[in-house]
């Protein structure tokens, strides 16, 4: 029974993750993005074990040469990600809504794969707030809170561009927030393709 | 005292039913009452109307008017109470104009731009936020709009009372409704203990009253007597081989489970619910709200990691959500202070196993509740699953792959079908070789 109790501290729960067999092969040695130890005396007991003695325990894995001790960096000002199709960054800048309504140009066809496929993005990221059918406020699950949402098919935005919807997803308008970091250039396209749709329903 | 519990509940929610049915008739008459005085008020508010500068009243204008209302001004505008800009009512009143009005909505920032004091006031006031220009709209139809509000407005000065009763009375009766099950369940559970009590003072009765009877018959042989008039003997009975075997045998069985068992959590993580810096809920967001959980875990298509969303995302909505909340305002700090919040990992895959998010949900198309449990249910999130090598082994057995439409496995699914073993499960594709997750 001493035994069971003993061993009862063994498991997972609550703020306790619990032991583990074999620590040495369970923490990663290089930086690993999103798993920071910063308690330098993490696993100083496993340092016999070490035998490169670098001054800190053996889990510890913060890098001492970024704020914070982060892992991971922002990349480095103007560097181009590579993307499969090989878009480009859209450089048109926040203020310049009537350039873009005027000349960003969708470079997606008007395929059924296309509008398919923006449907589903719409679904993961525009839904909550403006609704399975773009009608606003009433629809969206968020956007009955958050105020503000206009129906696509509204007087406002009804005959809004191509362009306009693209740079508005971009960088946002009035209470939408700028969604370029969370959509890439290509998916914004595909879903500027179906609010389209939406728009003319 | 465990008898008084259900009676006194009963008891409570008659009192509560009853208050409540009169507070009802006693509000519904105030109203009334209200409602009558102000009645004889709007008839003299309607005796001046040179503020009104013949906005239209017909039906045909008004409903033309509300649908218009609805599909461009409602999102941004209330009829009472602030929302994304300000309240409409009494606008007519309020405004310089009903040309300021019809300007201000064809093209507000012109009006700004021109210096009016009234629209520079407004546009101050709401930290400078534009509205929308609505150039398409008539003037016949803003005037619509306006007849529409100002109808809307006086519906609303002439029934600010009623409005409160019913959403308070199905508040109460919600509360109620919810509360039934659990208390049946109680009444239920003590009248089961009490029927039980009753029935085994009933039988030591009845044991008591037959042993006096047979004992005054006198009729019985001695080895009869002996068997009625026997005392249960403990010390035998402890000390009997059969009993001392049992004893034995259950402790060490339950030794060795709860050792085995307790080595086995060595190393799993299962049920592990760490405290957050700061207290995110997934049941508010993905469970009411619906936030689907590629908004902001934004890497788990593309990448190894399903990444934890930065700041930045989390400020799409709370710019103007729940501002003032504690929680909230250490996503400012961090913002203010370009400090990362410091969320505390509750998957730890150990390094010896190479797992891939995109791989599982993009294409394999996996949801995200099958290794992580139903998250949007989570007030704190805990790991739900094992996360052990025969977990994963298992999955990679029973999993079909979807090779619909996929190139790739063309030649794979065709080799397979030539063996004629089945569906093609992960298995099949090498989901079991020791070095797809060990490298």
């Amino acid at each position: 029974m001493a035994v069971g109790a003993a061993l009862s501290a063994c498991g997972a729960g609550g703020d306790n993750p619990g032991y583990e067999y074999a620590p040495n092969m369970y923490h990663a040695v290089p930086y690993e993005p999103l798993k920071q130890i910063v308690d330098p005396e993490a696993g100083t007991a496993a340092e016999w074990l070490d035998a490169n003695s670098d001054g800190h325990g053996e889990y510890y894995n913060s890098n001492p040469l970024n704020p914070y001790g982060m892992t991971m960096r922002v990349p480095p000002a103007n560097t181009v990600p590579r993307t499969k199709g090989g878009y480009l960054p859209y450089r048109i800048p926040k203020d310049s809504l009537e350039v873009a309504s005027a000349t960003a140009k969708n470079p997606l066809p008007n395929t059924n794969a296309v509008l398919a496929e923006g449907q589903i993005l719409y679904g993961r990221f525009c839904d909550h707030c403006h609704g399975g059918n773009g009608q606003g406020p009433d629809e969206g699950s968020v956007g009955e809170v958050f105020a503000g949402v206009p129906s696509y098919s509204s007087a406002a935005v009804k005959n809004a561009t191509e362009g306009h919807i693209f740079h508005v997803i971009t960088h946002g308008k009035g209470r939408m927030a700028a969604h370029a970091s969370q959509i890439g250039v290509e998916d914004r396209w595909k879903i500027v393709r179906y609010v389209q749709k939406l728009q003319n329903q | 005292m465990t008898q008084n519990r259900p009676l006194t509940r009963v008891f409570l929610a008659f009192t509560l039913a009853g208050s409540l049915l009169f507070t009802n008739i006693s509000r519904a008459q105030e109203a009334d009452q209200q409602n009558a005085a102000e009645g004889t008020q709007q008839g003299t508010e309607q005796a001046a109307p040179a503020t009104d500068g013949g906005l239209p009243a017909d039906d045909a204008s008004i409903s033309e008017g509300m649908s218009l209302f609805n599909s461009n001004c409602k999102s941004c505008h209330k009829i009472e109470g602030k929302l994304v800009g300000p309240a409409l009512k009494d606008v007519h009143k309020r405004a310089p104009s009903i040309d300021w009005i019809v300007d201000f909505v064809h093209n507000s920032s012109k009006v700004i731009a021109s210096g009016d004091a009234y629209a520079n006031k407004i546009y101050e006031e709401y930290n400078k936020t534009q509205m929308t220009a609505f150039p398409t709209l008539s003037r016949q139809q803003i005037l619509n709009i306006l007849g529409y509000i100002k109808q809307e407005t006086d519906a609303l000065a002439a029934a600010p009372t009623t409005t409160a009763v019913p959403g308070d009375a199905t508040g109460q009766g919600q509360g109620t409704d919810t509360g039934i099950p659990a208390s049946y369940m109680n009444i239920i559970m003590i009248a089961l203990v009490v029927v039980l009590l009753l029935i085994l003072v009933v039988l030591i009765l009845i044991t008591t009253v037959l042993k006096k009877y047979i004992n005054q018959k006198g009729e019985l042989e001695e080895a009869d007597k002996e068997i009625v008039d026997a005392s249960f003997n403990i010390n035998a009975v402890v000390k009997s081989k059969p009993f001392i075997f049992l004893v034995t045998f259950i402790s060490a069985a339950i030794v060795f489970k709860v050792v085995i068992h307790n080595l086995y959590a060595v190393g799993i993580q299962q049920g592990y619910a760490p405290k957050q810096p700061i207290a995110f809920s997934h049941k508010l967001h993905a469970g009411q709200y619906e936030i689907d959980c590629n908004y902001c875990h934004t890497g788990v298509r593309k990448s190894k990691n399903a990444n934890i969303p930065s700041p930045n995302i989390c400020m799409n909505c709370h710019v103007a959500i729940k501002t003032e909340s504690p929680e909230i305002q250490k996503i400012y700090a961090a913002i203010e202070n370009d400090r990362p919040i410091e969320w505390v990992r509750i998957h730890n895959l150990p390094d010896l196993a190479y797992f891939n998010h995109a791989q599982h949900v993009e294409v394999g198309g996996i949801e995200c509740q099958t290794c992580h449990g139903e998250v949007q249910e989570m007030e704190v999130v805990a790991q739900a699953s094992l996360l052990t090598m025969g977990w994963c082994i298992d999955c990679h057995r029973k999993t079909d792959v979807n090779t619909k439409g996929n190139e790739y496995y063309d030649n794979l699914v065709e080799l397979h079908n030539a063996e004629g073993k089945g569906a093609l499960k992960v298995e099949d594709i090498g989901g079991l070789e020791c070095s797809k997750c060990h490298y």
